[in-house]
């Protein structure tokens, strides 16, 4: 159904956004390099894509004048969620340009700031491109020559949100969410299931893996069936034998 | 400042199971400025603080608190995106992202501060919320996928840049958060509708969007307060409008008068001084007013109902200048409602209306006005001088109100008369300078030419003559009083006039009835308006202060040449016979 659909891409966006977000975050930092560039240039392109995909649908499904009025509420509601992501979206980028403009990767001595950051964003790049790993090819001079696309890119951007907002008459502020306050703390049961362990420093006590926990009760679970199968074994040999 | 050879020394931050490199001490950052800048250290300890509190670097412990402190404690550089530099806007919806990550962090048991902000952005970005859990998801996801050192210090930074942007004070500071955020929502279409409403009503009154005629009081100094059309028709509009025209406010109090309810104003009035007067006298004030005002049996009793009476009196034993508030409202919609309707189609104000006159432009002659200043002073001295005279129904600005002869009244000359015929009368003027005597005898050809023009109804002022010179001084005059008129000449005429005519006129009252048997000749409305000011311009005020002298020359024509007529106190006519002796000098 159109609104499911509309659901997994919009899903979709969100992810590509959030990941960008993460990278965007460390560009100019020690985690800079000539991979974070070109993993910001794909994440973007393919934000992009996904972007101009929900638009269309959403565009023509609130169109559409037989639709019922829950239908329409929801659908505006879809409309204000792409909305919002891709003013995220647009932000970012925006940013990620002057960022990238000041910190520049072909020159002699880089001048990175020294976050403490040092790993590597690969990992949150291949799940923005839903990929396993990360294909680099890009040339060496991918900062200069991404930040030119960069820049005709955000005017697209704007250039969309324009028209979306001339085209689509949606009320944002009419919607009303769904989810009510605290609904992230209710969908993190399953996000703490693998895991969270974060280590927080000085006055934060140390939180204990969650992790350890579950798998604590997967082995006593494990090892609870063993037993009981064991003993139904030895009991089945008993009753045989007997 | 990371230069690993001069920078500041970077040491590696050591937590339970993680290292973290790129940590300073507060005291290396501090060494470092001090060699760089060659600085003392409390000056770099300042800039460092500087540096932290901006955010371009933030403590690792003891977060909260945005200083540097020159001991072994940790920073740690922000990463650019969360530098203040580049001035990007905070949004509330990184925020609301934020706190939400937080929440699931851990697990709900959010600050008290961070919580009292979940809530109120839940509460007025409702609309947007379930993008804000979506993206907080996402986010919290995707940062999960790195490595964990880096996802401490992810961490860190973002909490640092928001105690930069939303430091965690107390309650106080909700309240100076978006604009929108707490207040009662007007619907735009009310408001806006006001506006229109405004703007039409007051459009053709506004001197800077409107010609104001005569002279614009933001091109000239003339504090002109002519009382014409437009202005009159401002009263019109709203009760506030009457009250603060300081003419509209005169009228009406003749009104109040008439109908014997003007202790309302009056209350209306002490009310209002008590809230701007000084502070000093305000006990006194108050205590007077209610002595006059409020209690049983005073002498100008009010009429308020008695809850407001209640609020009024338990709020005298601690008196404060806004004490009487209520009680002021209360009269002041009473007046609206009740008075300032009746005053709207009372014959008073169409009086008013029918004399307000369109005046002419003014025609810009290089004269020296009076410093505002001693304008002041003069309207001042003379507010005294009339509260002194006694209890006595104060019109003094109203110069379309019947003259009280002994009040002075300092009116301007009216309109110009259009009717008089322009060029004729410097002749005779000078003629009739030669002695005060011969004045009478030379005014009659004078008026005799004057009013030929002028046609019929002039004629009727010849058998006046007879009755007193006087008359004719007053219909000379006025007719003498148009644009042409050369003001040297009616220097010298006034100036002759002067001496002979108004110091023997000046006491009496029959200047008054001079200007009223005049009044019933003339037909059209132009002739009233001439006696009235002849009368006035006869009503001297001999203790003028010595300074008003000063300009006359010039402002008198200025007075006659420009239709600015009854300057509020502002320009008053100056006794003649004083400036002979100026004029002279000067003419």
């Amino acid at each position: 159904m159109g609104k499911d659909e509309c659901k997994t891409m919009l899903d979709a966006l969100n992810k590509v956004t959030a990941c960008y977000r993460h990278l965007v975050i460390a560009l100019g930092s020690t985690s800079d390099s000539q991979n974070l560039r070109e993993e910001l240039k794909k994440t973007r392109k393919k934000a992009q894509e996904l972007a101009v995909a929900n638009r269309t649908k959403l565009t023509s499904l609130l169109k559409d004048k037989n639709i019922s009025k829950d239908d329409r509420a929801e659908y505006e509601r879809l409309w204000v969620l792409f909305t919002s992501s891709v003013e995220l979206l647009e932000v970012d980028m925006k940013r990620s340009l002057e960022i990238g403009q000041d910190f520049p990767l072909k020159v002699p001595t880089r001048h990175l700031i020294q976050t403490g950051m040092t790993g590597s964003t690969t990992t949150v790049a291949a799940r923005a491109m839903s990929v396993q790993n990360m294909k680099y090819e890009a040339d060496a001079n991918i900062d200069t020559v991404d930040l030119k696309e960069l820049e005709t890119e955000i005017a697209q951007v704007d250039q969309m949100m324009e028209e979306m907002e001339m085209k689509v008459q949606v009320a944002p502020w009419a919607v009303e969410a769904k989810q009510e306050a605290g609904a992230e703390l209710k969908s993190t049961v399953s996000v703490g299931n693998s895991s969270v362990g974060v280590i927080s420093i000085c006055e934060e006590e140390p939180k204990e893996t969650v992790e350890g926990e579950t798998g604590l009760m997967k082995v006593f679970a494990g090892v609870i069936f063993t037993a009981v199968l064991l003993i139904a074994g030895i009991l089945g040999y008993l009753v045989i034998n007997l | 400042m990371q230069d690993p050879k001069s920078g500041v020394k970077s040491q590696t931050q050591r937590l339970v199971i993680t290292t973290i490199p790129h940590a300073i001490t507060g005291e290396d950052i501090v060494a470092w400025i001090v060699n760089r800048f060659k600085i003392d250290a409390t000056e770099a300890r300042a800039m460092g603080t500087m540096m932290v509190a901006f955010g371009y670097i933030y403590p690792l412990q003891d977060h909260k608190r945005l200083i540097l402190k020159p001991d072994t404690s940790l920073y740690r550089f922000q990463t650019p995106y969360f530098w203040p530099a580049q001035q990007w806007p905070v949004e509330d919806t990184d925020y609301a992202i934020y706190l939400a990550k937080r929440n699931i962090r851990k697990k709900g048991m959010l600050e008290l501060y961070e919580q009292e902000q979940y809530n109120s952005l839940y509460k007025w970005m409702n609309h947007k919320w379930d993008f804000i859990v979506m993206q907080a998801k996402e986010q919290y996801r995707a940062g999960k996928e790195r490595k964990k050192p880096d996802r401490v210090v992810f961490d860190c930074q973002e909490r640092a840049y928001w105690v930069v942007h939303r430091p965690p004070v107390r309650n106080i500071w909700t309240e100076y958060r978006p604009y929108g955020q707490f207040k009662p929502r007007v619907k735009s279409s009310v408001s806006i509708g006001a506006i229109v409403k405004y703007a039409t009503t007051y459009k053709e009154h506004d001197p800077l969007l409107h010609s104001c005629l005569p002279s614009n009081p933001w091109l000239t100094d003339d504090l002109v307060l002519i009382k014409h059309l437009i202005k009159v028709e401002c009263w019109t509009f709203s009760f506030g409008e009457l009250l603060m025209d300081p003419r509209g406010r005169a009228d009406f109090r003749l009104f109040l008068k008439k109908e014997f309810s003007g202790e309302n104003l009056a209350f209306w009035e002490a009310c209002e001084d008590l809230k701007w007067g000084a502070a000093e006298t305000m006990k006194e004030k108050a205590q007077q007013i209610y002595k006059t005002f409020l209690a049983r049996g005073a002498p100008r009793w009010i009429n308020i109902d008695g809850k407001t009476m209640d609020i009024t009196v338990k709020g005298l034993a601690h008196p404060h200048c806004y004490v009487l508030d209520a009680a002021q409202t209360h009269i002041y919609m009473l007046m609206k409602k009740d008075s300032y309707g009746r005053y709207l189609k009372s014959p008073v104000f169409k009086e008013t209306q029918r004399k307000a006159i369109a005046p002419e432009p003014h025609r810009f002659t290089r004269r020296p006005s009076l410093s505002p200043i001693i304008l002041r002073q003069q309207e001042e001295e003379q507010k005294a001088k009339l509260a002194a005279s006694g209890p006595v129904d104060i019109t003094q600005l109203c110069r379309f109100t019947a003259p009280v002869p002994h009040l002075a009244v300092y009116t301007g000359i009216c309109e110009a008369q259009s009717t008089a015929s322009p060029g004729l009368m410097t002749l005779p003027n000078s003629a009739a300078c030669p002695s005060p005597i011969s004045v009478a005898i030379d005014s009659t050809p004078a008026s005799e030419r004057r009013f030929d023009g002028n046609g019929g109804p002039s004629s009727s002022h010849f058998p006046s003559i007879a009755e007193a010179s006087v008359s004719e001084e007053e219909n000379q005059t006025p007719a003498l009083k148009s644009r042409m008129t050369l003001s040297l000449s009616r220097l010298l005429r006034r100036g002759c006039n002067g001496p002979s005519v108004f110091a023997s006129l000046s006491p009496k009252c029959a200047v008054v009835s001079g200007g009223g048997k005049v009044q019933p000749l003339g037909v059209e409305p132009l002739a009233q308006p001439q006696p009235r000011r002849i009368a006035n311009f006869f009503q001297i005020k001999v203790d003028i202060p010595p300074e008003c002298r000063i300009y006359p020359i010039d402002s008198e024509d200025e007075e006659d040449d420009s239709p600015n007529a009854a300057r509020g106190g502002v320009k008053e006519i100056i006794c003649p016979w004083e400036t002979v002796t100026k004029k002279d000098g000067a003419g």
